[in-house]
């Protein structure tokens, strides 16, 4: 009830003046469109970058890195155990590529529940064979279901199909830059030459195109066992183990952990990739600092119209506080008008920045580099909605609080005699 | 005594701006139920400044106010204004309507804030009161489409509407034609006579102030007779 007569008394206040409360409610509903717009295109495109490198990339990847061996025979030596060693002249030694007992590693991994899943691979190096042309290029031995489950390859496939790679003997995938230098379309038999000499014949089943053109040109794909036989290695020959992780942010100690257990190099996606985290942290600050400015602007607006609302309504505010409402009931009016601006304008502001995300994501955006992007991308997250209300709240909350305090403090006396 | 709704013990007021000045020196003084008082004066003697600290709005003042018994306090502000709103009427040379509601709405918001009675209630006795000084056909109008006597008819409807154990009045007449005056001050005289309520009114028009039981006349910050 007594709440009641306070509001009463605010949407009265508010009636009477409803073009400039509509004004500030419009300020407040514009900045938060924007704020919403702006961040859910901004994320969008950040998540679509990152996509491009993190939803190709394992968390981390198992391997054994060219490198100089670490025992070297001095360290081996009893007589100069504590002591410090100068050796000149290292050189990497030719140890094997493949990493050692990978079945049994692959079993571990399969094991621990910290691990959303892993795919094998092999690298070979081959020349293809156009007439007297040979192009340097890599192919990737993969196991095309996994691949996709785990790091979205199909999506990078524009012609063709990943499951062919096991379905069809001595099949291949290639890259569209290196599809357009062999002349090979789907269908086509191509030649290839390994490093020993050895020559094969695969069939095209399918273009990858990455986005990155430099990889587009030289990358290939075939199954496990394809690059397995054109390498003559046997079965359990595997290079790479890549590893996806249920939580990312495990992956450095992770990486270690595993270097420590299976005894072989094992990079991590922070440490790979350390550039992209940096880009889309600013690129969201400088997104969060614009919406906020704007809020920031919007609560001035309400500011102000709250100063002159009071400057106004001194003689209401006098006779209030002499028929018995104190201070607080009249800070209490002054609060409610401007949260509610606030929240009328704020929730306004939600449903046309869901529409405006919404336009923006029907917008056109075809670009070579992206292949299966037809349209802006948009990142539809609740947390930009109530980031958005919240902080319309608290502006409002904090630029009608103080006229409201002024208005708490007017002195009835002052204006009843000055009368 | 048991009757005594207002009582000013040893009031001293100063003004500190620009230089310290004695505006109300001992003001002693009682009011009892029913009484209607005049309190007259020279412009500046302090008679507007002794309406204010009598109605607890200014509490920058020395001594004791007793409203119905009951010492008030200097610092506690909710308090005084729960005070205001239940024993004290107001009526000032200016109206103060609210323009953004109407006539009836303008009578009950003393009422509906006191909260002491469901709405349905205090709209039922800001009726009443708006009969009693003959207004009733108003109460639907907005505040700012009634004539300037009516104006002031309601401000005393609302000063009304918690039956206040007393109205203050600064110059409630001060701004009329003397058709209104005679109206206003019919309507206070009526007040005390048929309702037994206590006024204390300040004003400068001596014919006004004979016609009230009681003329207390301030000079230089001191009351001449009481």
């Amino acid at each position: 009830m007594k709440k009641k007569i306070l509001i009463d008394i605010a949407n009265g206040l508010l009636l009477a003046r409803w073009k400039q409360t509509l004004v500030a409610a419009v300020g407040v509903t514009f900045s938060i469109t924007m704020f919403i717009a702006l961040l859910s295109f901004m994320s969008g495109m950040n998540d679509l970058l990152d996509g491009l490198i993190i939803n190709r990339v394992p968390h981390i990847r198992i391997y054994n890195d060219i490198k100089p061996n670490t025992h070297q025979p001095i360290t081996l030596d009893s007589n100069y155990k504590n002591a410090h060693h100068f050796i000149s002249s290292i050189k990497s030694d030719e140890s094997r590529q493949s990493i050692y007992n990978s079945a049994a590693i692959m079993q571990a991994i399969k094991k621990d529940n910290r691990v959303l899943g892993f795919s094998q691979k092999l690298t070979a190096q081959v020349f293809f064979n156009d007439g007297n042309i040979d192009i340097t290029g890599s192919m990737s031995g993969i196991n095309p279901v996994e691949e996709g489950a785990l790091f979205h390859f199909e999506d990078y496939i524009t012609a063709g199909k990943s499951q062919d790679l096991t379905k069809i003997n001595n099949s291949i995938i290639l890259g569209k830059g290196l599809a357009a230098k062999l002349l090979a379309n789907i269908g086509d038999v191509i030649q290839i030459t390994t490093s020993k000499g050895e020559r094969f014949q695969l069939k095209v089943v399918g273009i990858y195109q990455s986005g990155l053109r430099d990889i587009d040109n030289v990358q290939s794909f075939a199954s496990v066992s394809t690059v397995q036989k054109v390498l003559s290695k046997p079965s359990d020959y595997i290079t790479d183990i890549q590893i996806k992780l249920k939580d990312i942010t495990q992956a450095p100690a992770m990486a270690k952990e595993y270097e420590q257990l299976f005894q072989t190099d094992a990079e991590d996606i922070q440490t790979a990739n350390s550039q992209f985290e940096t880009g889309s942290s600013i690129r969201t600050l400088i997104s969060y600092s614009v919406g906020i400015t704007l809020l920031i602007v919007a609560g001035f607006g309400i500011y102000n119209i709250l100063n002159m609302m009071i400057f106004e309504k001194m003689d209401s505010i006098a006779i209030l506080k002499a028929t018995g409402f104190s201070g607080r009931d009249v800070q209490n009016i002054f609060m409610y008008i401007a949260l509610s601006i606030g929240i009328f304008g704020g929730l306004c502001g939600l449903l046309l920045g869901f529409g405006l995300s919404s336009i923006i994501d029907q917008i056109p955006f075809n670009t070579a580099a992206l292949p299966t992007i037809k349209t802006f991308p948009i990142n539809y997250n609740p947390k930009f909605y109530l980031i958005g209300m919240v902080f319309s709240f608290f502006t409002t909350y904090f630029a009608g609080w103080f006229p409201a305090r002024k208005a708490s403090k007017i002195d009835p006396v002052i204006i009843i005699r000055g009368k | 005594m048991s009757n005594t709704i207002l009582e000013a013990k040893n009031i001293n007021k100063y003004f500190n701006d620009p230089i310290r000045i004695q505006v109300l020196s001992d003001i002693n003084f009682s009011i009892n139920k029913g009484e209607f008082v005049s309190l007259t004066g020279k412009s500046g003697c302090g008679k507007s400044t002794l309406l204010y600290v009598l109605s607890t709005m200014d509490t920058d003042y020395e001594g004791q106010l007793y409203i119905d018994q009951e010492e008030m306090p200097k610092k506690n502000e909710p308090f005084l204004a729960k005070i205001r709103n239940e024993k004290i009427g107001f009526v000032f040379q200016f109206h103060y309507l609210l323009n953004e509601f109407n006539v009836l709405k303008n009578v009950m918001l003393p009422g509906l804030k006191q909260n002491k009675y469901s709405e349905e209630e205090v709209e039922f006795r800001a009726m009443e009161k708006l009969k009693i000084l003959g207004i009733e056909h108003l109460a639907l109008k907005q505040a700012n489409h009634v004539s300037g006597g009516e104006k002031q008819r309601v401000a005393i409807a609302r000063a009304l509407i918690n039956d206040p154990h007393i109205i203050m009045g600064d110059e409630p007449t001060g701004n009329l034609d003397k058709k209104n005056s005679d109206l206003v001050f019919d309507t206070f005289k009526r007040l005390a006579d048929e309702y037994n309520q206590t006024l204390l009114i300040v004003t400068h028009d001596p014919s006004f102030a004979e016609r009230t039981h009681r003329i207390i006349h301030m000079e230089d910050g001191k009351i001449i007779h009481s």
